[in-house]
């Protein structure tokens, strides 16, 4: 209850991938809206369209840009819906060249 | 769980607007049953008090919300960004703080010396104290209204209790023998009840979100609470020896029962800070299991 928490991703946290995903998905442990997504690799932020109105739920698919071989790090921030709490976090992974 | 320093001024600045809004509002209930025991000095210098905690608590309300704003993008761009602050005020802060500002403005009726602002200015404490329900951990319980009704009470209860302390000290500080322990003699009456109100609404909220003594401690949420619940105790036992030890002695004209009753209301302050400061700390940072 009450703060959404990333239950699962895909990419998963800390995967190696041996081809470049084409979209991301979030799964939260409650409703929430999701306010925020950054993608970076190698200290650069890799564009990814976030819709902000976006209605709330706890599982967002995001497409992704074709995306080089490197190092990933996800920054993510939502808003519970049903107690307004901000909850943030990040995870990792790699596509291998 | 990873805490940034948005999230450090963020909780601080929930604390804040806990202590501000429940000073505001328990001088507005202090002056209701202790109104007539205040000298001409003493009443001017709680209504300045009012004002000071009403302004303190809407800077606080707003800061607060910038500074959530802030934590999303972990940069100051984010305070400012409206698609962060909408989401935000849109998941219960905007009811709540809207409620607030507006019981907050309604408290600022006491400044008059007009019995007549009276009514508003209680009506506007009852609201500041208890828009803190509007949002928060209990709504994510089905259904939701007996939590809330039980959360409204709590602080309430909070809002009488710490909010009576400044006003208190006023009188310890300035006032006569026969005034002070006039004063502490009414509000350890009156504080006997809403005491036992105030715990007996909290425990019931704990079982609600918790449900069971196991998950408390395996839960960070419940070991945060922990610490709430050791400064309540602490603040009880403060509160115990005021009325028990202290109040008789101030009753048959102590001199020195003056000085450690207002060294007294200071301790309970100064715990009464701490307690708020958990709270601002569990609900904003982590959720009941």
């Amino acid at each position: 209850m009450a703060h959404a928490k990333l239950q699962s991703s895909s990419p998963a946290a800390n995967a190696r991938l041996a081809e470049a995903p084409k979209t991301l998905t979030l799964n939260f442990s409650e409703v929430a809206k999701l306010a925020m997504l950054k993608l970076v690799r190698d200290g650069k932020e890799v564009p990814v369209p976030l819709d902000k109105g976006e209605k709330a739920a706890q599982t967002f698919t995001l497409t992704l840009p074709a995306l080089l071989p490197g190092n990933y790090t996800v920054q993510w921030a939502a808003v519970a819906a049903d107690d307004g709490h901000v909850t943030k976090g990040s995870f990792v992974f790699s596509i291998a060249a | 769980m990873e805490i940034s320093g948005w999230d450090v001024a963020a909780v601080l600045a929930k604390a804040v607007t806990y202590a501000a809004t429940f000073g505001a509002a328990g001088a507005v209930f202090f002056s209701l049953y202790c109104g007539p025991l205040l000298r001409d000095p003493q009443r001017c210098l709680t209504r300045r008090l009012i004002a000071i905690f009403v302004g303190l608590a809407a800077v606080a309300s707003i800061l607060r919300i910038l500074l959530l704003a802030g934590s999303m993008s972990g940069d100051a761009a984010g305070m400012f960004n409206s698609t962060f602050a909408g989401m935000i005020l849109g998941a219960g802060e905007g009811r709540a703080g809207g409620v607030r500002i507006v019981g907050l403005a309604l408290i600022l009726f006491t400044l008059s010396k007009n019995a007549v602002f009276r009514g508003p200015a209680i009506l506007g404490a009852v609201a500041a104290s208890t828009s803190f329900a509007w949002v928060g951990h209990i709504h994510a319980l089905v259904p939701n209204t007996i939590p809330s009704l039980l959360l409204c009470l709590h602080l309430l209860c909070a809002a009488f209790w710490l909010g009576a302390l400044p006003p208190l000290l006023i009188i310890a500080t300035g006032g006569h023998e026969p005034q002070i322990a006039a004063a502490a003699a009414r509000f350890g009456k009156l504080a006997l009840r809403v005491v036992a109100l105030l715990i007996a609404a909290g425990a019931s909220l704990l079982l609600m979100l918790i449900g069971s003594a196991g998950q408390f401690w395996a839960s960070g949420y419940g070991r945060m609470m922990a610490i709430k619940l050791l400064a309540v105790a602490a603040l009880l036992s403060l509160a115990a020896w005021n009325k028990l030890a202290l109040t008789p002695r101030l009753l048959q004209g102590d001199t020195r029962a003056m000085v450690k009753f207002r060294r007294s209301l200071l301790a309970e302050m100064s715990v009464g800070a701490l307690i708020l400061l958990a709270t601002a700390a569990f609900t904003t940072l982590i959720g009941p299991p």
